[in-house]
């Protein structure tokens, strides 16, 4: 499962430029589809739609996890700005996903 | 996804997949961020470096396995069967979702849909339905219909998409077919759910009968009616025949079923438009009355007539309470003796109500007591013997259901069914004959006498009843009062007549211009030739001017006289004396109406008067005549 979330139109104050990210993902696995909530409403609340997120199934994609380096799953990667940055787990701490994305609350 | 396709269990720990997992982490940098990861559980899984695939943790496989059959539940919630088509249209595989039986009892495998026992398709819609899989296209919610071998019917929708390989060829169809069977029926019955909720919503029960008198639908209020009351109409539901029923009914006072039956043919044959019967039907609650009804229906092929039974019990017992109220009162009005009117009256309410017997007790003031005047019962020996026992009884005020009755001026009842229930009829019997009984008030101005009623059909009378029994009571104790009355100034008149024959020789009576309109007894005048005339008219009458004159001024002044005295001239040419004594008379309002009085023939007393006036006159003329011859002759001589 690939799925892509573009950039839409943002409501308020936004980031210059969009986050690209990639969330590595395995199917409905527990922590995978808590990772998916919980980055959705981190996007939403600080993101405001500016990004571009990618989520891959590993198991659909096995090549894809181990061509980007990928151990585990869940696990977030954020490919821009740079510099890249990579977050492992269910991405309950907000904290360590929003300083993975260079925002500082 | 093929629902079909059984899951795996999940590895338990020490299996071989446990050890390939244990080993994968093991090649974590110890301390990093992945292995933090996964000693506080936030991961699924562990790429295999070597080959690159995905290691799961074993709650995770577990978390899969048990998403995975929730889905498959879901699924098998959604359809029924899943089935595959080859390139050339034909099953080759048909699996029910959740275990379910195949729809076709002959196989399809093999077969095409067009080659299977369907019967809504014609060969048009079936070479519309293979152009659809000749384009390739999916096709949604074909709905077919075919008739099982029990020869129920079976709806099916079939949906299905087109299959093709990794090099784009058509491999053929699959797709899902669900039993639409009980929805198609629910969508056929739509059409008539607002009229049978309109039809269950009526008090009155309806049934519709068919060619043959069959009852092809009835509301709810026919099912209660049906199961809850005895005689025509009972049992007969739906499917039954109502024809047979009412033509096997026996014909009661109640009920002619046959006399139904008749009518029900009439309206069906169409002689008849609508058929009437007023019938009643016996319950353990009572006796009820219905209106039957019968309508025909025209224009239908199986429906052929609408039977409905209005519960008229209320208005019935109405009608017959006030004709039971209007029979007594004729019963009343038409009797001349007080005793008859008693037992016509009792009788009437007898036979309206359908009690045995009823027996009229009257308050005997010089007894004390109520006592037996009179009664009617059915033509029975117990009721005859339970009467004659009745004609000896007295019921002191307060004493037996008669007497606290009489006491309180309050209706009481004893119903028949009251056994077991604290009262003993035993005790009772002497008043109820060991049945049900109801005792009410006769009254005129206050409590005369009590009316007692006993029949095993007594039953708790209702509002209603209460004010017939009161009506009754009122009317019957007026009656009695005024008879009452009559016969005492009937006695009082003989009383007076006897008096008056012995006092005087005949009765007159004039009206406001003095003219005789009666005269009784043996009058000196007549009657036939006197009616019409005054006194001083009559014929023969010898009385001087003076006398009338006087005698006109007190029948002007309207006095009242007194042995006034006139005589009479008889052919023979004797005079005949007699004594008339007259008073005025008034009516209700004060206006004088007349005179009325009597005559006494005084000619005896008169002739001796006047013979001793004669003789007396005699008498003196002889003393008169003798004294010169007694004088002493010494004064002649002296004068002389």
């Amino acid at each position: 499962m690939a799925r892509k979330k573009k950039d839409r139109a943002a409501s308020g104050p936004v980031a210059a430029t969009a986050v690209v990210m990639v969330l590595y993902i395995t199917d409905s696995g527990p922590n995978s589809v808590r990772a998916v909530a919980n980055l959705e409403a981190i996007c939403k609340e600080h993101l405001q739609d500016n990004f571009r997120l990618e989520i891959i199934d590993v198991l659909q994609y096995p090549l894809r996890a181990l061509a980007d380096g990928i151990v585990v799953t869940p696990s977030l990667a954020k490919l821009f700005p740079l510099p890249t940055a990579t977050v492992v787990g269910n991405l309950s701490d907000k904290s360590d996903v929003l300083r993975a994305l260079g925002i500082v609350e | 996804m093929d629902p079909a396709v059984p899951l795996t269990n999940p590895a338990p720990f020490g299996t071989d997949v446990d050890r390939v997992f244990k080993k994968a982490i093991l090649r974590l940098v110890k301390g990093g961020p992945e292995r933090l990861a996964i000693e506080a559980g936030q991961i699924d899984a562990i790429i295999d470096p070597g080959s690159g695939n995905a290691i799961l943790l074993p709650a995770t496989q577990r978390a899969l396995i048990e998403h995975k059959a929730g889905f498959r539940s879901l699924i098998g919630l959604a359809f029924d069967w899943y089935w595959e088509l080859d390139d050339h249209y034909r099953f080759v595989s048909h699996r029910g979702a959740t275990g379910a039986a195949d729809a076709f009892e002959e196989g399809i495998i093999g077969k095409a849909l067009w080659e299977l026992s369907i019967d809504n398709m014609s060969e048009a819609d079936w070479q519309t339905h293979r152009q659809q899989l000749e384009w390739r296209v999916i096709f949604r919610d074909l709905e077919i219909r075919r008739v099982d071998r029990a020869g129920g019917e079976q709806y099916l929708s079939i949906s299905g998409e087109p299959i093709f390989d990794d090099r784009n060829q058509f491999k053929g169809y699959r797709g899902i077919t669900r039993d639409i069977t009980e929805r198609r029926r629910a969508a056929a019955q739509e059409p008539h759910r607002f009229d049978r909720a309109i039809l269950d919503a009526l008090e009155t029960p309806i049934a519709v009968l068919g060619q043959a008198g069959a009852v092809l639908s009835a509301n709810q209020a026919w099912d209660r009616f049906a199961a809850s009351h005895s005689g025509v109409g009972a049992g007969v539901a739906a499917g039954s025949n109502y024809l047979a029923v009412c033509d096997e009914a026996c014909g009661t006072e109640q009920v002619d079923g046959r006399a139904i039956a008749a009518g029900i043919r009439q309206v069906i044959g169409g002689e008849r438009a609508i058929f009437r019967y007023d019938y009643a039907c016996d319950s353990p609650g009572g006796r009820s009355w219905f209106a039957l009804t019968v309508t025909g229906i025209a224009g239908n092929e199986k429906a052929c007539a609408v039977v409905s039974c209005e519960d008229i019990t209320e208005r019935k017992s109405g009608e017959l309470l006030l004709g039971l109220e209007f029979t007594v009162a004729r019963c009343l009005a038409d009797a001349g003796a007080a005793t008859a009117a008693l037992k016509s009256v009792i009788r009437a309410i007898c036979e309206t109500q359908g009690w045995n017997c009823g027996r009229y007790f009257c308050m005997d003031q010089s007894a004390g007591a109520l006592r037996f005047i009179e009664s009617w019962g059915v033509p029975s020996a117990v009721i005859e013997q339970f009467l004659e026992k009745s004609r000896g009884m007295l019921f002191r005020p307060g004493a037996g259901l008669a007497g606290r009755v009489y006491q309180s001026g309050q209706p009481l009842w004893i119903l028949d069914n009251a056994r077991g229930a604290g009262v003993s009829l035993t005790a009772l019997a002497p008043e109820t004959g060991e049945e049900g009984a109801c005792v009410f008030p006769v009254t005129a101005d206050k409590v005369i006498g009590v009316l007692a009623f006993s029949s095993s059909r007594v039953r708790e009378p209702d509002h209603r009843m209460l004010q017939a029994m009161q009506s009754i009571g009122n009317q019957l104790g007026r009656f009695l009062q005024r008879q009452q009355a009559a016969d005492a100034l009937r006695r009082s008149e003989m009383r007076f007549r006897v008096l008056t024959n012995l006092t005087s020789d005949w009765y007159w009576e004039q009206d406001r211009d003095f003219r005789l309109t009666q005269v009784v007894g043996c009058s000196a005048f007549g009657t036939t030739d006197t009616l019409g005339l005054t006194h001083w008219d009559l014929p023969y009458v010898v009385l001087a001017d003076a006398g009338w004159a006087e005698h006109k001024s007190q029948l002007a002044a309207r006095w009242s006289f007194c042995d006034f005295e006139v005589a009479t001239v008889r052919p023979d040419g004797e005079h005949a004396y007699y004594s008339i004594s007259g008073e005025p008379v008034y009516d209700e309002g004060g206006a004088f109406t007349g005179y009325c009085g009597t005559g006494v023939d005084i000619t005896e007393r008169k002739r001796a008067e006047i013979e001793l006036r004669e003789s007396e006159t005699r008498m003196r003329a002889a003393m008169a005549g003798a004294h010169p011859v007694g004088r002493r002759p010494s004064r002649q001589k002296t004068s002389t």
